[in-house]
């Protein structure tokens, strides 16, 4: 560490430093680093128990007729094994890496709010034990991990499964968008200086666009959940056919959400590809930029193309072909970065480690789910092969061939980091082989079996020929895979007690995390190195001929925001992802005539109207109550503050008395659609409002305490944000519901 | 008729829309010349694409006919002429007029981009709403103000990513945040006009048949009132995000084709093109 002593650079101290020891302290722990261990470390516990899953079905699907696994037994297990993937298994991994690396290869001490960190962490644990709680509570859900209304409706599944799925990934939802907002705000307001956005390692560069595909992608899902909540526990009928609801909206609802999270999956082992194949093979990589922007490119795009999951369901050929053009796009950004990868190994001096050994045989290995995916985009090919063995192929191509061999090379390049020591090459190289021969043994067959027409989600299949031979060749291929992770665990535990010494920089890497010891001291850095390019180790090592000073400050592209507003912004952004969606469902069965009531015989538009002025009103007095904290005129704020609370508090009653009415004449939020979805939206609505007025009551208490006297008024600022926001959000919903009547 | 017939014969050689064109690109040449350059190139296509759009069948159709023919009229006088115009304007340093009362406010307006963000995107709502919507086809007054509004709502919307004074325009990752989310706003519309089952423009559900044509779109295109909504509404949807989206990767572009002091360097040469747009060019 001498060598950097001297031209370094200070960095800000962490907010929450590190506190009680041993087991205790892993609990308590607000380190990013240990968080992220204790991501890795879950995921590794529901990997286990989602592969055991896999083997379960491989199994009973090893020949004809099989009898291992009772049909239901089996339909529980294909969707504990998907969520379980999913969203126990690859989000963990992938935020507990980013967790791990994000503030070490930026400079910083920690991330921007650890305690928000361990609460995102600690959820994880709890919607996995949620979700896997319904075994014991009436059998695990068995209706896939999208969960296809009506089928995964109360009158088809009637035990609690469904409830729990709904419940674990609400709670997992919430962990995914706090990280994703503490990785945004870190990553915007803690960088090193001279770290600017340009020169971002490209993994945090990926992780930070990752996250807004998070916050903007997981309320869909949320705001379709909780529908279905709704509809199980209050008998509504937003997705039962049978009474008016939609089953398709499930179905775009869910893909809305489905389709981003293919690439909230991919993004980040885009990432880790992007730092492993220039290290190994001893090159910058080839076109950053263009690695770069093909990221924003995706991640945009991956919002467009969702309505190619349904082009079975019978959309109608304009649809379908919008879809289809969207969707073959996407492959092109995706194609630069797999050229960039290449031709950054072109020329290269490769060193086969088995970190670079698992990037290349990601390369590959995406590329062919990544084709095999366009060829979804071909609607004929799509009406054929789809929910057949040739979509599971090629799914787990993307998801296992692709993701998990790159977390596997992540893995084996960050070890040293994180433990201190290297895990060990021998046995990893045999654990790369295994993986990589077991992987297209189970895998490579299936799609055969697809195009063959083997379906995907059923229990057992006839006698056909070829059927048996190749689902038994998966089968073997399976277990070698599962063989394969057996040696990964007992070479984590070997290297763990006698691995080599790793040393600061055991791969002669660039990025600024191997400027740390390994494993890191609680603080990452005492100084960091110079910054001022976009490998600052190599300057280091080879002063003589540094980097080009690429991406440095200019006039204007380097901004840096207080962490509070932005973490405000972004969960903003989320919730107004939530709102879109009920609004956009309150159209959607709003739209025509039905039985029962209507807004036009239950609502009045013009009463409601005078309380949305209060609440507008309030928009203004929190403003002005804001300026007055500024010009430290601390009792008129307060005025100003207790103000808004009133006005707040008179919209909160006229909505409670508005509903009371609506009660009296008999209308329950299960009495139609209209009435289903007018409570769901201005009731999570009002629930906004009364956390906004929670919120304006502790911001008062702060105000009394008289902690807004040092200047720190970050909280009045935010909550006002809010407040605002919860206005902005009322406007459209007054439109959409009342203003209809009034014109 | 068949569809060679109409679209030879349905062109309109409106002579506002001619008119408009050539007193453009005599102002133009007039105001740049001496320095003249390849951005006339920018113009020449804009203008080209505004002529085909209010001259073309697309115009007859869209003039009652078909909903989607409208709504790509819509899209090409929002979204694609005026990023084509402002490309073709020559970069203006901070030190020039803008600091001249005269143009005070709208140096103003400019940089509030929230402004301009709903004015760009509220004009898309706007015009959708079903009374405008159908007064648009069938008042020739309102039909002109829709074409003039949607080309300035188009160009306010575009002057902070692509406007002559740099300093003016939008840090890259606000641009991008600007373009995504106006391509959200575009496709919540979108999605409401695809799936909505009742007639956003009902003028279009029963359609006058002017010029003998409607078999020809309704049976042999097959473009039935509902598929013309339909597509209506898909157009706004995927190629109107594209066009967005290819805003945001000009601007990626532009931002890492930049120099490490863009300031500096215009400080030195300010005459030089600006620095993004030698990319472009």
């Amino acid at each position: 560490m001498s060598a950097l002593a001297s031209p370094s650079v200070e960095i800000e101290t962490p907010e929450a430093t590190s506190a009680p020891r041993g087991l205790f302290g892993w609990v308590a722990t607000v380190d990013h680093k240990r968080i992220g261990i204790l991501y890795l470390l879950t995921a590794l516990v529901f990997f286990i128990v989602g592969g055991v899953e896999a083997l379960l079905m491989r199994i009973q699907l090893a020949r004809p007729n099989n009898t291992f696994l009772s049909p239901g037994a089996f339909n529980q297990i294909f969707t504990m094994h998907g969520t379980t993937m999913i969203f126990l298994v690859v989000m963990p991994t992938l935020f507990g890496l980013a967790n791990y690396l994000v503030p070490l290869m930026i400079g910083a001490r920690d991330m921007a709010f650890p305690r928000l960190n361990a609460m995102s962490y600690w959820l994880l644990p709890f919607g996995g034990l949620l979700l896997h709680f319904s075994l014991l509570a009436g059998g695990a859900p068995a209706v896939g991990w999208f969960s296809y209304a009506p089928l995964s409706e109360t009158q088809y599944a009637s035990t609690h499964g469904v409830d729990y799925w709904v419940l674990a990934l609400l709670i997992l939802g919430v962990g995914s968008v706090a990280t994703s907002i503490n990785l945004i705000a870190t990553i915007l307001t803690l960088r090193a200086p001279g770290l600017t956005i340009r020169r971002l390692p490209l993994f945090v560069w990926m992780i930070f666009v990752n996250s807004f595909l998070v916050i903007l992608a997981i309320p869909a899902l949320n705001a379709a959940i909780v529908m279905l909540f709704i509809d199980r526990n209050l008998s509504t009928h937003f997705f039962s056919p049978t009474h008016g609801g939609s089953a398709l909206l499930w179905q775009h609802f869910f893909w809305a959400f489905g389709h981003p999270e293919v690439y909230i999956m991919a993004l980040p082992a885009f990432g880790i590809i992007s730092e492993v194949v220039p290290v190994f093979a001893r090159r910058p990589i080839f076109g950053y930029e263009f690695v770069a922007a093909s990221t924003v490119a995706i991640a945009l795009l991956s919002f467009g193309v969702w309505a190619h999951h349904m082009f079975a369901v019978g959309m109608g050929h304009p649809i379908d072909l919008f879809f289809a053009a969207s969707s073959m796009l996407i492959a092109v950004p995706t194609g630069v970065k797999v050229f960039a990868w290449s031709a950054t190994m072109w020329g290269g001096s490769i060193r086969l480690t088995t970190a670079m050994l698992f990037a290349i045989a990601f390369l590959i290995q995406f590329t062919i789910g990544g084709l095999s995916g366009v060829t979804f985009a071909v609607v004929p090919i799509d009406w054929q092969v789809t929910d057949t063995y040739y979509l599971v192929a090629h799914f787990h191509y993307v998801l296992f061939g692709g993701t998990f061999f790159a977390v596997f090379a992540g893995l084996y390049y960050w070890f040293p980091k994180m433990t201190g020591r290297m895990l060990s090459e021998r046995l990893g190289k045999l654990n790369f082989w295994m993986a990589l021969i077991g992987f297209n043994t189970a895998f490579f067959v299936q799609h055969f079996l697809g195009l063959m027409g083997m379906t995907r989600r059923i229990y057992t299949y006839p006698d056909l020929p070829g059927w048996g031979l190749l689902n038994l060749i998966s089968t073997i291929g399976a277990f070698l895979l599962g063989a394969a992770v057996l040696v990964l665990l007992w070479n984590i535990v070997v290297s763990l007690r006698h691995g080599q010494p790793a040393g600061d920089n055991p791969w002669q890497a660039w990025t600024l995390e191997w400027a740390a010891t390994s494993p890191p001291p609680a603080q990452n850095f005492d100084r960091v190195p110079p910054i001022r390019s976009r490998r600052p180790l190599w300057d280091l090592a080879h002063p003589e001929r540094p980097d080009p000073d690429v991406g440095g400050p200019t006039s204007r592209d380097e901004f840096a925001p207080e962490k509070n507003r932005v973490s405000m912004v972004t969960f903003l952004i989320s919730e107004g992802a939530f709102f879109v969606m009920l609004i956009l469902a309150y159209l959607y069965y709003n739209n025509h005539t039905m039985d029962g009531p209507t807004p036009a015989s239950m609502l009045n538009a013009k009463r409601t109207g005078i309380f949305t002025f209060c609440l507008l009103a309030s928009s203004l007095t929190i403003w002005l109550a804001e300026r007055k904290l500024e010009a430290k005129k601390h009792a008129a704020f307060r005025w100003l503050l207790a103000l808004t609370i009133l006005l707040g508090t008179v919209f909160i009653l006229g909505q409670g008395q508005e509903y009371l009415h609506v009660f009296h004449a008999g209308v329950m939020v299960n009495s139609n659609l209209f009435a289903t979805t007018f409570f769901t939206l201005t009731g999570f609505h009002g629930l906004h409002v009364c956390v906004g007025l929670i919120a304006l009551l502790i911001v008062m208490g702060i105000s009394l305490a008289g902690d807004f006297k040092q200047g720190r008024n970050e909280a009045a600022k935010s909550i006002g944000l809010y407040w605002h926001f919860v206005d902005a959000v009322w406007l459209v919903v007054f439109s959409v519901i009342y203003l209809r009547l009034l014109l | 008729m068949t569809t060679e017939q109409f679209l030879l014969s349905a062109w309109n050689w409106n002579p506002r829309v001619i008119a408009v064109s050539a007193a453009t690109i005599l102002a133009y040449s007039l105001r740049y010349r001496g320095h003249f350059s390849r951005r006339i190139g920018w113009l020449l296509a804009g203008l080209a694409v505004f002529f085909l759009t209010l001259a073309s069948p697309m115009d007859a159709l869209a003039d009652g006919y078909l909903f989607s023919a409208h709504m790509l009229q819509h899209l090409l006088l929002l979204l694609v002429v005026p990023p084509l115009i402002l490309l073709s304007l020559p970069p203006v340093t901070m030190h020039g007029r803008s600091q001249n009362g005269r143009w005070k406010w709208v140096n103003w307006i400019v940089r509030r981009p929230v402004a301009m963000w709903c004015l760009g995107v509220g004009g898309m709502w706007l015009w959708h709403a079903p009374t405008l919507c159908n007064a648009a086809v069938t008042n020739g007054w309102i039909h002109r103000l829709q074409y003039v509004s949607l080309l300035v709502m188009g160009l306010a919307f575009w002057w902070p990513i692509l406007g002559p004074w740099s300093r003016q325009r939008l840090p890259p990752l606000a641009g991008i945040a600007y373009l995504f989310s106006a391509c959200l706003g575009c496709t919540i519309l979108g999605i409401i006009l695809t799936f909505a089952p009742v007639e956003v423009c009902s003028i279009y559900l029963h359609p006058i048949d002017r010029l003998g044509i409607l078999p020809l779109v309704q049976n042999q295109w097959g473009l039935t009132p509902a598929k013309d909504q339909q597509m209506g509404g898909l157009l706004m949807w995927v190629p109107a995000c594209l066009i967005y989206f290819s805003g945001i990767i000009g601007l990626l572009a532009r931002w890492y084709g930049q120099a490490n002091d863009e300031a500096l360097v215009s400080e030195l040469e300010p005459n030089a093109t600006l620095i993004g747009e030698t990319h472009a060019d």
